[in-house]
């Protein structure tokens, strides 16, 4: 019984915790648009976390001249988010390197090796996006920096984010260099058969954090 | 040496696509057999880059060559020809127009098949024919390679016509297909 209550009043606190989360960046957002950013960071924007299923990461890439496609089947999201206060959400992504593919077992091999991602040396590659930004058109990007095969470098990765019934749906497209990040030794530096630019498409389903 | 066909002898449109073909034929078994001695990486993507180009090159050709055939008029054998030898002439020549369209698709399947799409010489890039998917691609290879051999026998057989009637009927239907023959 007391456990029960304890329980109860525990929910009860969460709930309340929860709607005045929502609530008070509305109250305080008035002021300089640079403060409102600061202001709210106090107070944490709603966290969601991956969800089991529908969420997808594709990368697509030229190899002699036509464009092929890749996934990454394993990956990790955490966001942190909140519609009213949108510029102090936060974005973490972890991508297991190992879980690539590309509908063939020995390119899937090749990628793998040390020329290309080294898996076994950089057995992840992680997206870290502290703020977001509005930009131009009004749309959102992630502020962030890729750290793939050992390599950072800072990139933007624009957001589509829309509200579902159990939390957020994320997407998005963006290019990047692969020989940035070394991935491409040897001879697979060149790029006249492997082209340096990867094309990046992502699909988040998200549902609120626990 | 006219450009279209007549029922005597082939014009040079004709003369063109059957050796150019030919040509692109041995090219392309140099090529895979130069693909298949390599182990993987950059070296066997650009070789493999060049005979899927050559080998769409080759569809595009019997595609036109298809068209010219018939549209223009097909020199015929001559009054001597027997009746068996009629039927093995037009069953190796309906073999060998299928087999340089059914080559280069088989080809083409093959790539789509593993995930690897076919571009033209860098030009542009080929739709996929299938899905990705390795009982696919294994299929279509055995064939590609099933249909290489039955090309090989086939042209064979067909020079060796070509060699009969020039050497033991003494006529002009070797003659006739080549390059540089005139023949009214």
């Amino acid at each position: 019984m007391t456990s029960y209550l304890l329980a109860l009043t525990t929910a009860a606190a969460l709930l309340a915790g929860a709607c005045s989360a929502a609530e008070t960046p509305a109250a305080p957002a008035k002021p300089a648009p640079a403060q409102s950013a600061t202001s709210s960071a106090v107070v944490a924007a709603p966290r969601y976390v991956q969800a089991a299923t529908g969420s997808s990461l594709v990368f697509t890439f030229d190899q002699a001249g036509a464009a092929s496609k890749g996934s990454f089947g394993r990956f990790t999201t955490e966001v942190a988010y909140d519609e009213k206060n949108p510029t102090a959400g936060s974005l973490k992504v972890v991508v297991q390197i190992a879980s690539i593919d590309t509908e063939d077992k020995d390119r899937n091999e090749t990628l793998l090796g040390t020329d290309l991602f080294a898996a076994q040396k950089f057995p992840t590659a992680q997206y870290d996006a502290s703020s977001f930004a509005k930009r131009a058109d009004g749309t959102l990007e992630a502020v962030g920096k890729l750290t793939l095969r050992g390599v950072s470098h800072d990139l933007r990765l624009p957001l589509k984010i829309v509200p579902t019934a159990s939390g957020l749906d994320l997407s998005g497209a963006a290019a990047i260099k692969r020989l940035d990040y070394g991935v491409g030794q040897g001879e697979w530096k060149a790029t006249d058969s492997v082209g340096d630019e990867v094309k990046l498409q992502y699909k988040v389903s998200l549902v609120k954090a626990k | 040496m006219s450009f279209r066909n007549t029922t005597r002898t082939w014009g040079s449109l004709s003369k063109a696509l059957h050796w150019i073909i030919v040509l692109l034929i041995i090219n392309q078994w140099i090529i895979a057999e130069r693909a298949d001695a390599l182990p993987n990486g950059l070296a066997k993507l650009q070789v493999l880059a060049w005979h899927k180009s050559f080998g769409i090159t080759i569809l595009m050709l019997a595609a036109i060559r298809l068209v010219w055939r018939l549209v223009n008029p097909t020199p015929d054998l001559t009054a001597e020809t027997k009746p068996w030898e009629r039927v093995l002439a037009r069953l190796s020549h309906l073999l060998l127009y299928a087999l340089i369209f059914a080559m280069p698709l088989t080809g083409w399947m093959m790539s789509s098949a593993r995930n690897f799409p076919v571009s033209w010489f860098k030009l542009f890039q080929l739709p996929d024919l299938v899905a990705p998917g390795e009982q696919t691609f294994h299929q279509m290879l055995d064939l590609h390679h099933l249909l290489f051999k039955v090309l090989v026998g086939v042209a064979l057989l067909h020079i060796a016509g070509a060699l009969k009637h020039h050497f033991y009927d003494k006529n002009d239907v070797l003659k006739r297909m080549l390059p540089f023959s005139d023949i009214k």
